[in-house]
């Protein structure tokens, strides 16, 4: 094609150079999809921990939060006292203040043992965090006398068959009203929605103390000043905004715990070993095609014209490299999308990875470059 | 009067550090005509191939003056000096080296490529430059498939694509048998009569004498004779 006959010779050489030696072309190219879906893998899993750690507050409709001083997360089961309610409702701007009862209980199983669960409750009329993704049964009836609502991938684990099924929290009977699809817990523990009262009998609330109030302005009102308002009255509990409430409890299981700090030690590790592998097989090809950077630098071409030849195959290593990786990540997400930590990827994590895999590329090529920068031309005669 | 292309004057250079430091070159002048071919003849070790790096701006000499088309080249830097080679000269190894991965036609106009020659012009002066040295037929051949002979063609033909001033050969037939080497240097002689390049060839090798309008002898780093070629006589 004539269009080819006037390109570059840059991107044939880097091309050629890159697969002239197919066996170590392979190599890289395994180095950089081994490093970049052990980092998709590890990055999916934060922002996948991420969302789940928030979950009960991204869907809780609240404008502000009331939480117990120095809540480290949602689930963090201290007491906000009932007065504290009324004191909120006080203010002007403050339509609701509503009560969310949470804490850990035990589930006794139908084969004897327990196992442990985690209640999340709301005033059942009025609302503010009831379970979503409802398959079975009917959110209303959780205003039942001893209904619950589980998460359908849970059954197992609840030893229950579904919808009617019957067990126990703390010697009283329950019923499974409401089934829930996709409503899964990071730690592990499988989450019990039910009435405020129940709740408080299961997990051993006091009748005067709460976990959270979740308030709701009236229309128009201004949230910042509400809240400051909020605080001069409050005095033995905190007034979040729903951001800083994600925030902290974001803070307290990704890097409080270390569990974060662990993913993104995976990514790092993945990202080391990617640039360790492409900038040492670059390193090799460039030895190998020394004598041809020696010509090139000795036919007159510049040490950008060579430097352009190095970092084109360092690009087209991490092209083909990053698509390969995609293609897996992709296989992977697919798989554990019904785990119980599926792995994420974004559009967004999508692009970050592939810039990401440029300039791990591109950083790799530095050895490469500094080895041709010490090229004596001269050496084009000797050889 | 015939226009001086390259020009060593007084030229000393120093290799080595310490105890392994060796006067390569004792205060070498020499001049090279557009238009003439001259050998430079001298046994191993005398200097040869230093002094050609040096006038062909591969190497700067430790003292004295080098002269380019007129460009002196004392203080440059080496990109400057990358600068010289790409618009004034074209060299020829001993060992071609071509790149084994591309066509001979690239081959050649990588030499224009690196001088930021992309247009559709290069592919025509590319052509041009294999046929003059007979290989208008072989230009999608890689180096592989071609003979000894032929590839040091492709690497003449990359050394004049650029229409450089001068002409600097290494040893450019001692790879090849009498019949491929007489066929080179028939070129190289025809590239510095019809194109009024300099053309300045080292060499060993006697069978080359004819095709000389000069033959310069070097030892131990010095110019010790001068001879008029048969092709300077007739």
């Amino acid at each position: 094609m004539p269009w080819q006959n006037v390109m570059s010779l840059i991107f044939k050489l880097s091309w050629r150079n890159l697969f002239h030696d197919r066996l170590r072309f392979v190599a890289t190219v395994i180095g950089i999809v081994f490093s970049i879906v052990l980092v998709t893998v590890q990055m999916g899993l934060f922002l996948s921990f991420e969302r789940m750690v928030t979950a009960m507050i991204d869907r809780a409709s609240a404008d502000l939060w009331i939480v117990p001083r120095d809540a480290k997360c949602f689930e963090d089961p201290s007491f906000v006292d009932e007065r504290e309610r009324f004191r909120a409702l006080s203010i002007n701007g403050v339509a609701e203040a509503l009560p969310i009862v949470i804490g850990f209980a035990q589930w006794r199983l139908p084969s004897g043992g327990t196992t442990p669960v985690f209640i999340v409750s709301s005033d059942t009329r009025v609302g503010g965090l009831r379970p979503w993704n409802v398959v079975e049964g009917n959110l209303a009836d959780l205003a039942v006398p001893g209904a619950v609502a589980i998460d359908q991938s849970y059954f197992d684990r609840l030893g229950t068959t579904g919808l009617g099924a019957r067990a126990e929290i703390r010697d009283q009977k329950v019923e499974v009203m409401a089934v829930t699809k996709g409503i899964r817990a990071f730690t592990t523990t499988p989450y019990v929605f039910t009435s405020l009262d129940q709740a408080r009998a299961f997990v051993g609330t006091p009748p005067n103390k709460t976990t959270y109030f979740l308030v709701r302005l009236v229309p128009g009102a201004n949230v910042q000043s509400t809240r400051s308002q909020l605080r001069a009255v409050l005095s033995e509990s905190e007034v979040l905004t729903p951001d800083e409430f994600r925030r902290r409890s974001r803070s307290f299981w990704l890097f409080g715990t270390g569990a974060g700090a662990a993913l993104f030690a995976g990514a790092l590790l993945g990202m080391i070993v990617g640039t360790v592998v492409v900038a040492q097989t670059l390193y090799s090809s460039t030895k190998d095609h020394l004598n041809e950077f020696a010509t090139l630098r000795a036919i007159g071409s510049s040490a950008k014209y060579i430097h352009k030849v190095i970092i084109f195959q360092a690009l087209l290593s991490a092209v083909i490299g990053f698509c390969i990786a995609a293609g897996i990540g992709l296989i992977i997400v697919d798989a554990t999308a019904e785990s119980a930590l599926p792995v994420i990827m974004t559009p967004m994590m999508t692009l970050g990875l592939l810039l990401l895999t440029i300039i791990m590329c591109v950083m790799s090529a530095t050895s490469a470059i500094v080895k041709v920068m010490r090229i004596d031309p001269a050496m084009v005669f000797t050889r | 009067m015939t226009k001086i292309v390259a020009e060593a004057v007084d030229v000393v250079k120093t290799l080595g550090h310490g105890a392994g430091k060796v006067q390569a070159l004792r205060g070498v002048s020499l001049a090279l005509a557009g238009g003439e071919l001259a050998l430079l003849m001298g046994p191993s070790g005398s200097g040869k191939t230093t002094l050609l790096s040096i006038l062909g701006c591969i190497l700067s000499p430790t003292s004295g003056t080098v002269r380019v088309c007129g460009q002196s080249t004392a203080n440059m830097q080496p990109e400057d000096m990358a600068q010289v080679r790409r618009d004034h000269v074209g060299f020829i190894f001993q060992s071609y080296h071509l790149f084994p991965t591309l066509t001979a036609a690239d081959n050649v106009r990588v030499a224009l490529d690196v001088r930021g020659e992309r247009s559709r012009s290069a592919i025509g002066k590319t052509k041009e430059a294999l046929a003059t040295v007979g290989l208008g037929r072989k230009m999608k051949s890689f180096p592989r498939e071609l003979s000894g002979g032929e590839q040091q063609r492709v690497a003449i033909a990359r050394a004049i694509v650029g229409n450089p001033s001068v002409i600097l050969a290494d040893e450019p037939t001692s790879a090849l048998d009498s019949e491929n080497g007489q066929a080179i240097m028939t070129v190289l002689a025809q590239i510095a009569r019809e194109q009024s390049r300099g053309v300045l060839v080292v060499t060993h090798d006697p069978r080359i004498f004819p095709f000389a309008n000069r033959i310069i002898r070097i030892e131990d780093g010095r110019i010790v004779g001068e001879e008029k070629g048969r092709a300077g006589l007739s």
